[in-house]
């Protein structure tokens, strides 16, 4: 037990000898300065762009007012987060950026709906209690640190002076004491130390609320908002490789395909300027131009497996032309109202093509029957019914497990239903937008 | 003079407009019509310098890409029906490196004659392009063999091709095709009577009205397979 004291004891005493001590009560002195200033910044600028926009007149330059606040709060939410992870070693990650949106209704309204910066703004205004402890605390201790060299002071500086020595003593709040000797001034110095000594035991326990407060208001937000973010950016990665796909189909088109097609060309016609009586130059040019033409019709099916161009034109139309290519009958109704996002449309179109392909390996059907059409609900729904022999089953590692799980990273889902027998249809349903 | 009437005699010089975005496939097309001694009045890169050329050249035959800018996707196709409409002495030649079915079905909406619809692919045979262009010039029409077999697919009609022979089906995809008696015989390396005697056959099966004229007989067979035309 004694032990335990003595050891408590020590680590409360020798603290202010520690680095930790300097870099904390560093952290109350420029974070509270930070923060009183923030404070007054923040509320004025806010107050002002309220008013202001609240009059008809002002409305344009109150708003410009309030998304400055809004910008400014979110830099000084960055800085606070630097001091804190510079000074107290406590590193917040940083919200996600800022997305600006389009057009200046879109810009101003994603700039007033901007949650970290709201939430930088509430760290603004609550921190000003907060800055007058830290700044308190680091107060205490200078003046601390100052009244412990009193001794030393008096030895050096006061044998001609007269009066007495006045100690400042930041307790319970503020006052000060006169020492008339050299033996106040112990007095003074053991004053000193207790301020220190209070001083650094303040800014370790404000500090610690203001970590929560960094963390809480300064940092990536909750949850929710983690999940709507990454739902953004699940879209994002998803349209932008379906347009890296599309693009590559194009430059495809405008590229290798179109320069075969030219040399395909170039050797057909060299092929008719040819005398009849060279005959090894004529069988090389016949292998040659029958290669440019296989050439180009296995890049056209690449193509096409990469990006169907019909997609261009909707769903309608490359489901048609999917179908008339197809071994087995196969037929189309369509009935897609607003067009769905063009990352939708090739899920669907790929869907589609792979659950053909499927019942022509499989089936033994005679007729397959494609049916898509937007559910009221906003959802799109593909069907595609064969009439073969049934017995479709997810689990036996057909591409159907494969299919659901492209389907899944737009929110989508597949249903089977594939009694022994038949008929087999498969529904996907997949949002309108990704 | 309706389009279908209006025959263009072989050895007879052709004006084309070429309407293709690629310098590459623009300059070899006209260099391999100029060869073969027809004149290319205009080459133009895209829908509305298309249109323009055509009404200042009033030409036999444009070949179109389907694919131009400004948007890449089918506004050679869009520009060739407003054509069709506006200038309907004027033949059209689809040019793309895809057959999609409903283009084709677009574009023969507006009946078969003096249209066509090829795979870039199908210039690399010279001779055969080169008839082909002068086919759909003379108001006949050059279907890709793609086309053809993406009709015969979607047909309703299986029923009465399932009553054609092997051979019968090869002659009936050629007809439609918008291909000649005799061209059928060279390809198939068969004699002209013995394309006469198919034809008869496959006409008598099919029950349609039989006609001397190919451009009418392709419109039939079209009929038939189920397309607009």
């Amino acid at each position: 037990m004694n032990e335990e004291i003595r050891r408590v004891t020590g680590i409360i005493l020798c603290a202010p000898l520690t680095r930790r001590t300097v870099r904390e009560l560093l952290y109350c002195g420029l974070g509270g300065l930070a923060g009183v200033a923030g404070f007054w910044i923040t509320i004025v600028m806010l107050a002002l762009g309220l008013t202001i926009s609240a009059s008809i007149l002002g409305t344009v330059i109150g708003l410009l007012l309030l998304t400055l606040a809004l910008r400014v709060s979110r830099r000084l939410g960055a800085l606070h987060r630097r001091l804190a992870g510079w000074l107290l070693r406590y590193r917040v990650e940083a919200p996600p950026k800022f997305q600006p949106g389009t057009g200046i209704l879109g810009r101003l309204d994603k700039r007033l709906r901007d949650r970290a910066a709201w939430r930088a703004v509430s760290y603004s205004l609550i921190k000003l209690p907060v800055a007058a402890v830290q700044l308190y605390a680091t107060t205490t201790a200078c003046i601390g640190l100052v009244d412990i060299t009193y001794p030393v002071d008096w030895v050096l500086f006061r044998h001609q002076a007269t009066g007495p020595m006045v100690v400042v003593f930041p307790f319970p709040f503020s006052g000060t004491f006169n020492v008339y000797g050299f033996a106040g001034t112990y007095l003074a110095a053991l004053a000193g130390v207790v301020c220190v000594l209070a001083g650094t035991w303040l800014a370790r326990a404000v500090n610690v609320g203001d970590r929560r407060l960094v963390r809480a208001l300064l940092g990536p937000s909750s949850m929710a908002e983690r999940v709507s973010e990454l739902e953004r950016t699940r879209t994002l990665a998803v349209e932008d490789s379906a347009a890296a796909l599309r693009r590559v189909e194009r430059d495809l088109h405008d590229g290798a395909q179109m320069r075969l097609a030219a040399l395909a060309m170039n050797l057909g016609m060299a092929r008719e300027k040819l005398d009849d009586d060279d005959a090894t130059v004529r069988e090389l040019l016949d292998a040659a131009h029958r290669n440019a033409v296989d050439a180009l019709a296995d890049l056209r099916d690449l193509a096409r497996g990469i990006h169907p161009p019909a997609l261009d034109n909707g769903l309608p139309s490359a489901l048609a032309t999917l179908a008339a290519s197809s071994a087995i009958p196969a037929s189309v109704s369509a009935d897609v109202g607003s067009r769905p996002a063009p990352a939708i449309e090739t899920i669907a179109y790929f869907c589609a093509a792979e659950l053909m392909a499927n019942a022509i390996k499989h089936s033994y059907a005679n007729q397959i029957k494609i049916n898509i059409f937007t559910e009221r609900s906003g959802v799109l729904c593909l069907e595609v019914t064969d009439d073969g022999i049934g017995g479709a089953d997810a689990a036996r590692g057909s591409g159907l497990t494969g299919l659901a799980q492209r389907v899944s990273t737009v929110d989508g889902h597949l249903e089977l239903s594939s009694p022994p027998g038949g008929p087999t249809t498969v529904t996907v349903k997949l949002p309108l937008r990704a | 003079m309706n389009a279908s009437q209006q025959t263009l005699k072989a050895g007879t010089v052709m004006r084309v407009v070429i309407a293709e975005d690629a310098a590459l496939l623009r300059e070899g097309l006209t260099r391999l019509l100029e060869d073969r001694g027809h004149s290319v009045c205009a080459a133009v890169t895209d829908g509305d310098a298309l249109l323009a050329a055509v009404a200042a050249h009033q030409p036999d035959v444009a070949v179109v890409d389907i694919r131009m800018p400004p948007t890449h996707t089918d506004e050679g196709l869009r520009a060739a029906l407003t054509m069709r409409k506006a200038f309907p002495g004027t033949g059209v030649l689809m040019f793309s490196q895809y057959i999609e079915t409903s283009y084709s079905a677009q574009l023969l909406e507006g009946g078969a004659a003096g249209v066509g619809y090829l795979l870039k692919d199908r210039v690399a045979n010279v001779a055969e392009f080169a008839a082909a262009l002068e086919r759909v010039a003379g108001g006949g029409t050059a279907l890709d063999p793609e086309v053809v077999s993406q009709l015969f697919r979607a047909s309703r009609q299986r029923g009465g091709l399932a009553t054609l022979t092997p051979r019968e089906r090869q002659v009936l995809a050629l007809m439609a095709e918008g291909r000649s008696n005799s061209a059928i015989a060279a390809e198939l390396v068969v004699s002209g009577g013995a394309v006469e005697k198919h034809v008869a056959s496959i006409f008598t099966k099919l029950g349609l009205p039989p006609d001397e004229s190919d451009n009418r007989r392709v419109l039939a067979v079209l009929h038939y397979l189920g397309s607009p035309a």
